[in-house]
């Protein structure tokens, strides 16, 4: 739901409330009574649900994640000018949406995990971002899941005919049962790298 | 008349409680930082949650209720 049509709604109730709120009077008969419900009940939950709704989908954009200050290596080394750099490689080629490049591969990241568990990591995060220290570098709660990776790749030719997955059978039943990491086990495992980045070179996107 | 006073006060209390409730949304909406969220869910949910709540309450709290049969009674 577009950020506009949701200002306009909540706009909307707050202009209905504020009637009822200067003239509680006009309560008295039976449509003042349903302005009453629809005003003080139905538009401020159905406002409330969709303002949730559209936090959570903007939580889902790059540029949020990118708010926090410590996001900000991690955003720029999805710029970084070397191929082998997988989730840089990925941002430049359009191989996932740029405006959603974080969330793309990592759906399972705190508010999108699970239910008062994510939740509560997700309050974390906010309390170290402000009160605490937050660690360097950053760590995943758990190993980075094949999932991420075969949600994309799965069925495609250069995944499943590439020769070193094909190689060995039990190759390639490891990485899709999750045995095998892809980015941990030698063999895409430059990923953010961000201690280096300092030493490399960045894209410049042609404007 | 003391019935009607009842609603009113609850009315003008649960309306203002909804309308900054209601404010601290929108402003969050329009806020793209790491706290909005907080904010809207901490602080905007919790004040339109009351604001609700006491609105449902006065429509079936006793003093709306003895009004209104009070005025069934008057009118049988």
């Amino acid at each position: 739901m577009p950020t506009a049509f949701v200002l306009v709604l909540l706009g909307i109730t707050v202009a209905l409330i504020a009637v009822i709120v200067a003239r509680p009077e006009i309560t008295a008969g039976k449509a003042g009574k349903i302005l009453a419900f629809l005003a003080l009940f139905i538009f401020p939950v159905f406002g409330g649900v969709l303002g949730a709704q559209n936090h959570i989908q903007r939580s889902e954009e790059t540029s949020f994640c990118l708010s926090c200050h410590i996001m900000g290596d991690y955003g720029k080394s999805l710029m970084v000018d070397d191929p082998r750099y997988i989730p840089a490689a990925h941002y430049q080629n359009g191989r996932v949406p740029r405006d959603e490049a974080c969330y793309t591969c990592h759906t399972d990241y705190t508010l999108y995990s699970g239910f008062a568990k994510a939740k509560l990591r997700g309050l974390h995060h906010v309390w170290v971002q402000y009160f605490g220290k937050p660690e360097h570098p950053i760590k995943l709660y758990s190993p980075y899941n094949n999932r991420e990776c075969l949600h994309c790749h799965l069925g495609s030719r250069s995944f499943e005919e590439g020769a070193i997955h094909t190689a060995d059978p039990q190759t390639m039943a490891d990485i899709k049962s999750n045995k095998l990491s892809c980015v941990s086990s030698g063999c895409h495992d430059m990923v953010h790298n961000v201690s280096q980045l300092d030493h490399v070179k960045y894209w410049k996107p042609a404007q | 008349m003391k019935q009607t006073e009842f609603i009113s006060k609850k009315l003008r209390t649960a309306g203002i409680l909804i309308i900054a409730g209601l404010v601290v949304e929108i402003l969050s909406l329009v806020w793209n930082h790491p706290l909005s969220f907080v904010a809207f869910i901490g602080i905007g949910g919790l004040l339109l949650a009351a604001g609700i709540l006491l609105y449902l309450w006065a429509l079936v709290s006793p003093g709306s209720r003895s009004g209104e049969g009070g005025a069934k009674s008057s009118g049988g």
